[in-house]
């Protein structure tokens, strides 16, 4: 029974028209995939759902009732942001149960015990392994992301849970434990909305599916009667031939960076050697200290021990502008809070890595930098409407894009992509392989550290496992299993094939 | 893309506080007939130069993130240890003045120091360094301000150029060389980055606490400038000198848009905000406002003002 509906929703900003004409209907008891590219709409819709945004256009009826004029009905309809958004000097119970009067815990003083003693219910039933006095910066990214999922169904009006790519931070095993949850509030005839550009995650937990592209919706049905190839063909407009693979295809040569006995925060005894013409993957669980390592060859971490050579020549360690200045260039994970700058343009953000190249004598020229940016807006596809537009604004995949180009432009001579495509339309996927490829091809030193292990069979030559810290296996991908590699992940085999 | 220019004008974070203070000089000028006279508007001016000198180098700290509480004091104490050099230890008055702005970018550079290497708060820190400066300067003084500042200095601080105030016209040319350096220079980018996410400016090797402890430094030697001319301008050396220049230059840089997290706004819209103070103070006295009302009519301005600001943006933004 259709509990959620909207009728030819339409939102509009100054010069954009972020949604036309959506339909969507959500029925109790299923899981309905919104799917679409970044920057489709999503996110504009959700807001509308959950009262955070007016639509300019159309209806939203929940229960049959029109929330615009009973506000009181975006109770029913819970949402968990893909960033993680918890109070990190609180514990565990009281994230659980915050804000107390919506949760029967109100009153004058909070009663401690009833809530720790309540949390514990909420806990073992979402596979969360934490105390619930624990704070909540102490215990695991993965607890974090399934303690938000649990916080939103403490709401007892909870009738729609909106999940925004919930599973980003998840290994194997907690992605299970999560369609667990969703299978069990589906069967108390709550609903699901799930968004999510995993695909297998899409046809394994979704029922119901509606595509939006552009702010419009292309299409809707269920998730039995389309195929793979047709639901990435509607999100995206064409064609993409996604078992493609992204290895580069030239000879490999000499080596360009050298790494030996690196110790750092969480890591030891890290060996390996990159070599030109190849990309370098490393695959491991969230926490085996992929990061840590590609964070201290960069100087962002302080290195224990150890030495790194690039080209021959001892590398200095514990030193970014170092690193920077010697063409190394290290793209995080946490686009957020190490990439972007929030208040500043898109201009401003990209223009920052080429002071060198718009730096007159009058100081940095602005039509130099206009010019230079531009062409790496064009070159690199970032969809915006102005290079004034604050980079907060533009859409995680056009950022990433803007970050990606603005790292380019210097030239760089070894080049670290951690998680380059965390919660990323596959377009856009597509279009950031064939960068690292083309990378690579050039004679660019290019790591990948994914979690994806798609992604780096797609992408890598040659695979490095971590587990806890040391390096399990090195593998080339052509001549390699999946079995294999996800034993070394998991630190089963101590020590596989060598190169 | 063609911008119109109204609409260039109102996104601009500048234009909004040069609106408001247009619309406040003008107001002025209507109500108080006395307020256009040259005399007047070169007793704000005057007033505005030390102000503004300040709300320069905080609103600069503020753009990395950052406060320093000790500039005011730094000024005091600056200030009349230019006057012991010249009246007690018979230094060349420019040669002390120059030394007592030395000083402060000394006084700048332990802030600095201790902000960068130990991972300190400024704001609390300079709690701290604000009360060792301000206690320097009585032990000094014992309280007592060092006359006989000689007089060829105190055209620094009393003397016209180009038909306005001196100190005002340096304060204008410290502001020039500021803005230049912060939106045209290499240096300024990073302040802004820096100011916006600390981690990603050391992820683009920037070296972030050069950057930090240069603009500590900076501001100490602007701040030491203010207490000095302050001095030349009342041929004393009183050791209360900057008790006044600390919420100030907060207010007005807040005011012109410089947010207190950092990474926004700009010495021009900070100096604007003071301008706006600087005129409600102003016509506060012209209007001959009870003296012990003056700090609640000017409190509750720029309380109305940072509110109104805060909700047009709200509404800006909520459109955008």
């Amino acid at each position: 029974m259709t509990y959620l509906e909207t009728r030819g929703l339409g939102r509009d900003f100054p010069g954009v028209t972020a949604l036309n004409g959506v339909d969507l209907s959500i029925e109790l008891g299923r899981t309905h995939i919104l799917a679409g590219e970044n920057g489709a709409g999503k996110s504009t819709l959700v807001k509308i759902l959950t009262g955070t945004d007016r639509a300019s256009r159309g209806d939203i009826l929940i229960d049959g009732r029109n929330p615009v004029e009973d506000p009181s009905l975006y109770k029913n309809v819970a949402y968990v942001p893909q960033e993680l958004n918890l109070f990190a000097q609180m514990s565990v119970a009281e994230n659980l149960f915050m804000p107390f009067s919506r949760t029967g815990h109100g009153g004058l003083l909070v009663n401690r015990g009833a809530l720790v003693e309540e949390a514990r219910g909420y806990l073992e039933r979402f596979g969360i392994e934490a105390d619930p006095r624990e704070l909540v910066a102490n215990i695991s990214v993965s607890d974090q992301q399934l303690l938000q999922i649990a916080r939103a169904c403490t709401n007892a009006d909870m009738k729609v849970l909106i999940l925004d790519e919930p599973t980003s931070s998840l290994t194997r095993v907690e992605v299970d434990r999560v369609f667990r949850v969703i299978r069990g509030l589906l069967d108390r005839d709550h609903a699901i909305v799930f968004i999510s550009h995993k695909m297998d995650e899409v046809f394994s937990i979704g029922d119901d599916y509606t595509v939006l592209r552009n702010g419009e919706k292309i299409e809707s049905g269920k998730i039995a009667d389309i195929s793979e190839a047709d639901l990435i063909r509607a999100m995206s407009g064409r064609d993409i031939a996604f078992e493609e693979h992204f290895r580069p295809q030239v000879p490999v040569s000499d080596t360009i960076m050298t790494v030996r006995g690196l110790a750092g925060q969480r890591f030891q005894d890290i060996d390996f050697e990159l070599r030109r013409g190849e990309i370098l993957g490393f695959a491991g669980l969230v926490g085996a200290g992929r990061s840590e390592v590609m964070q201290t060859i960069f100087g962002f971490l302080k290195a224990k021990a150890g030495t790194v050579t690039v080209e021959g020549k001892p590398w200095a360690l514990n030193d970014t502008a170092a690193s920077v200045d010697g063409g190394m260039l290290y793209l995080s994970e946490e686009r957020k809070h190490h990439g972007i700058f929030p208040l500043l343009s898109l201009r401003e953000n990209i223009g920052i890595s080429i002071l060198s190249l718009t730096k007159g004598t009058l100081g940095i020229s602005s039509g130099r930098e206009r010019e230079a940016v531009q062409k790496i807006i064009d070159e690199y596809g970032i969809r915006t409407s102005g290079m004034g537009k604050r980079i907060s604004q533009l859409s995680g995949g056009n950022q990433q894009k803007a970050i990606i180009g603005r790292a380019m432009a210097t030239r760089p001579r070894v080049l670290i992509f951690d998680e380059p495509t965390k919660g990323i339309d596959i377009r856009t996927k597509t279009e950031i392989y064939r960068i690292m490829k083309g990378l690579a091809e050039e004679g660019v030193g290019v790591i990948l550290v994914s979690s994806e292990l798609d992604e780096l069979k797609k992408c890598a030559s040659r695979i490095i496992t971590m587990h806890h810290g040391r390096i399990t296996g090195a593998f080339d991908t052509a001549e390699t299993n999946n079995e294999t590699l996800v034993g070394a992940i998991f630190g089963t085999e101590a020590k596989a094939d060598a190169n | 893309m063609q911008t119109k220019p109204l609409a260039l004008l109102t996104r601009s974070p500048l234009a909004g506080v040069f609106v408001a203070l247009a619309v406040i000089f003008t107001l002025s000028a209507l109500i108080s007939p006395y307020f256009l006279t040259p005399y007047n508007l070169s007793v704000i001016a005057r007033g505005l130069a030390f102000v503004g000198l300040i709300t320069i180098a905080q609103s600069m700290l503020m753009v990395l993130g950052e406060l320093d509480l000790s500039l005011g004091v730094i000024g005091g104490l600056c200030g009349v240890i230019s006057g012991i050099l010249m009246v007690r230890l018979g230094v060349e008055p420019y040669s002390a003045m120059l030394l007592a702005v030395l000083l402060g970018a000394t006084l700048g550079l332990v802030n600095g120091l201790l902000v960068t290497m130990l991972r300190l708060h400024s704001l609390v820190l300079t709690i701290g360094t604000a009360g060792i400066f301000g206690g320097a300067n009585l032990v000094l003084t014992r309280g007592v301000a060092i006359t006989g500042i000689p007089k060829d200095v105190q055209y620094l601080g009393r003397g016209d150029v180009l038909g306005m105030p001196v100190p005002f016209v340096i304060m204008l040319a410290a502001l020039a060389v500021a803005t230049f350096v912060m939106l045209k220079t290499p240096f300024g980018r990073y302040m802004y980055a820096i100011g916006n996410n600390q981690a990603g400016a050391r992820m683009l090797g920037i070296k972030v606490d050069k950057v930090r402890l240069l603009v500590f430094v900076v501001a100490g030697a602007i701040a030491a400038l203010a207490g000095v001319l302050m001095v030349a301008r009342l041929g004393t050396a009183q050791p209360s000198i900057g008790e006044t220049w600390v919420l100030a230059p907060i207010a007005a840089s807040v005011i012109g848009g410089v947010a207190t997290t950092g990474g926004v706004g700009s010495p021009i819209g900070a100096i604007f905000g003071a301008g706006i103070i600087a005129i409600i103070e102003n016509i506060i006295v012209l209007f001959g406002v009870s003296p012990y009302w003056q700090g609640i009519v000017s409190g509750a301005i720029v309380v109305l003002a940072i509110s109104f600001d805060a909700i047009s943006r709200r509404y800006l933004r909520r459109d955008a």
